[in-house]
C-alpha cells in the first residue's frame, strides 16, 4: 500500500487554478523529488500534504487515512494525528530564534509526546551527531550557519519519529557552498530508506538520489518517471524544455 | 549655596520623588499586562472586540495625557448622577489615568512585536504538532517580548517624565515640591536638584532594561 496517496487535487487562490488536479503515489522508502519551474505549485501540493494548505478538492491519504477525502477534511484531532506521521523542512529553516540548539529539538517531543525527559535529550544528542552537530548543543540559531541551521532542522523534524519527511527546498537559501553539507544529511537519510518528498531545483540530487521524478509545471504533473527516464529520454515537449533551460543555467554558472 | 540648603531641600524633594517612583510602578505594573491584553483584543477574531479595542487605542492615543487626567480628575465628579460617587482620591484617579493610557501604547508596542514574527515559525509549530496554546507561550510570546523590549524600555522612560504631569491635577510630587521651593527661596537650584533626580531614576532604569536585553539576546 502507498503511504502518501493524492487523488485529483485542487486549489487555486483567487482566479489562479495553482492544483489542477494533481494524482501521485508514494510507496514506503522511497524518495521522491519534485522538480519543475518556479510558481509550477509544487511548494503548494507539498505544503497541502500537512495541511499548511487548505485544498479545495482532491484525497489526501497518508498510510490509508484520509486528511481529505473528495474535499472534506478530517476531524480536528484525527487531521493532527495524521499529519503527525509527517516532519517538515522548511526553506527559510523556521529554527526557533529564542531557542537553543538543544532546546529546538526538545520543545516539540516534551509538549507533544508527554513522555520521560531523559529519552528527549539522547535522542537529541544523537541526531545532533548525526547530522555533525554535536558541539553546537547549547548554541542559539543566531551563531549557525546557514547549512548547520538547515541540518538542525532536520534533526528537529527527525525528533518526532515522521514515518515520511517533506522538505520544500531544502537548499535554496543557502549558499552553494554550504548546500553539499544539508545533501549530504539527506543522502543519508535516503540510505536508511527514510520515506522523503523532496521539492527542489538540485538536478544533480534528484538524479542521483531520488528514486522517482515528478516534473510539475503550471500546477500539473507533466511527466514522472525514474532519474534515467526523465533526465535521460524525457518524453514531453515541456519537460525537455524545462531540462535544456536549467541544464545550460548550469553550464553557464 | 550651601549644603545646607540643598539639605533642607532635598528631605521635601525625596518625599515627592516617592510619589513620582509609586505612579511610576503602579502604572507599569498594571498597563503592561492590560497592553498585552488589548493587543489580544485588537487581533480577536470577534468582530465587535477587535473595533472596540482599536477604538480605545485611538482615543487614548490620539488625545493628550493631561487632558485625559483632567477628565479623570476634574471632569468626572461633574457628571449628572453618577458624578458623585467618581470623586476619588486624586493619586488614585491619576493612577488610573496613566494606567488606561499607558496600556494602549503598549498594546501598540505588542502588536509591532507579534507582527514582526515570521510565519515560519507558526508553520514550523503547526508541523511539529504544537498546539495554539503552545505556539502561543513557547514560541510567539517569548519572541514577541525580545522584539518588543527596546521599545517598551523607551516607553517605560517617557512614563518616569510623564509623571511631572501630575503637578497640573494637584498631587504633589517632585515637580511639584521643586516648584514650591524656586517660588519661596527665589532660587534655580532646586529645578537642577529635580532635573538630577529624574535622570537618577530614568538611569537605574535604562541599566535594567540594557541589562534585560543582554540576558534575552539569544546569542
Amino acid at each position: 500500500m502507498a503511504v502518501v496517496e493524492v487523488k485529483e487535487l485542487k486549489k487555486s487562490f483567487g482566479p489562479l487554478e495553482v492544483l489542477k488536479r494533481i494524482s501521485f503515489e508514494v510507496e514506503r522508502n522511497e524518495v521522491i523529488a519534485v522538480i519543475g519551474p518556479s510558481g509550477s505549485g509544487k511548494s503548494t501540493m507539498l505544503r497541502s500534504l500537512v495541511h499548511l494548505e487548505e485544498v479545495e478538492g482532491g484525497t489526501i491519504a497518508i498510510q490509508g487515512e484520509n486528511l481529505v477525502l473528495n474535499g472534506q477534511y478530517a476531524k480536528a484531532k484525527h487531521l493532527k494525528e495524521i499529519t503527525s506521521k509527517m516532519g517538515m523542512v522548511f526553506q527559510q529553516f523556521n529554527l526557533f530564534p529564542h531557542l537553543t540548539v538543544i532546546q529546538n529539538l526538545e520543545l516539540a517531543p516534551k509538549l507533544v509526546k508527554q513522555r520521560a525527559e531523559e529519552g528527549y535529550r539522547k535522542r537529541a544528542m544523537d541526531l545532533l551527531a548525526k547530522v555533525g552537530l554535536s558541539d553546537k548543543a547549547d548554541v542559539f540559531p543566531s551563531k549557525l550557519s546557514g547549512g548547520q541551521k538547515q541540518r538542525v532542522a532536520i534533526a528537529r523534524a527527525l525528533m518526532m519519529n515522521p514515518e515520511i519527511l517533506l522538505f520544500d527546498e531544502p537548499t535554496s537559501a543557502l549558499d552553494p557552498e554550504l548546500t553539499g553539507e544539508v545533501l549530504d544529511v539527506m543522502k543519508e537519510l535516503a540510505k536508511e530508506h527514510m520515506t522523503m518528498i523532496v521539492v527542489t531545483h538540485e538536478m544533480e540530487f534528484a538524479r542521483d538520489v531520488a528514486d522517482r521524478v515528478l516534473f510539475m509545471d503550471q500546477g500539473e504533473i507533466v511527466e514522472e518517471g525514474s532519474p534515467d527516464e526523465l533526465f535521460g529520454n524525457p518524453k514531453k515537449e515541456r519537460t525537455k524544455a524545462f531540462l535544456s533551460r536549467t541544464m545550460r543555467n548550469r553550464s553557464a554558472e | 549655596m550651601s549644603l545646607d540648603y540643598l539639605l533642607t531641600i532635598l528631605k521635601p524633594m525625596l518625599e515627592g520623588a516617592q510619589a513620582t517612583i509609586l505612579l511610576f510602578i503602579i502604572a507599569i505594573i498594571a498597563s503592561i499586562p492590560l497592553g498585552f491584553l488589548l493587543t489580544l483584543a485588537v487581533r480577536s477574531s470577534i468582530k465587535p472586540v477587535a473595533w472596540l479595542a482599536h477604538s480605545y487605542i485611538y482615543l487614548m492615543r490620539g488625545t493628550p495625557l493631561l487632558l485625559q487626567l483632567l477628565v479623570i480628575v476634574f471632569g468626572l465628579p461633574l457628571l449628572p448622577v453618577v458624578g458623585d460617587y467618581l470623586v476619588l482620591d486624586r493619586f488614585v484617579a491619576a493612577c488610573i489615568g496613566f494606567i488606561l493610557n499607558y496600556a494602549a501604547y503598549f498594546a501598540e508596542i505588542f502588536r509591532g512585536g507579534l507582527l514582526a514574527i515570521d510565519k515560519g515559525q507558526y508553520e514550523a509549530a503547526q508541523v511539529l504538532g504544537l498546539n495554539r496554546w503552545q505556539t502561543t507561550t513557547k514560541v510567539v510570546l517569548p519572541q514577541m517580548f525580545r522584539i518588543a523590549l527596546p521599545a517598551v524600555a523607551n516607553e517605560s522612560v517617557t512614563l518616569v517624565k510623564d509623571t511631572a504631569l501630575l503637578y497640573a491635577v494637584a498631587v504633589p510630587e517632585l515637580l511639584h515640591f521643586a516648584q514650591t521651593a524656586v517660588n519661596r527661596d527665589f532660587t534655580i537650584v532646586p529645578f537642577f536638584v529635580a532635573a538630577l533626580i529624574y535622570l537618577l531614576i530614568t538611569m537605574v532604569l535604562t541599566l535594567f532594561f540594557k541589562w534585560l536585553e543582554r540576558r534575552m539576546r539569544f546569542e
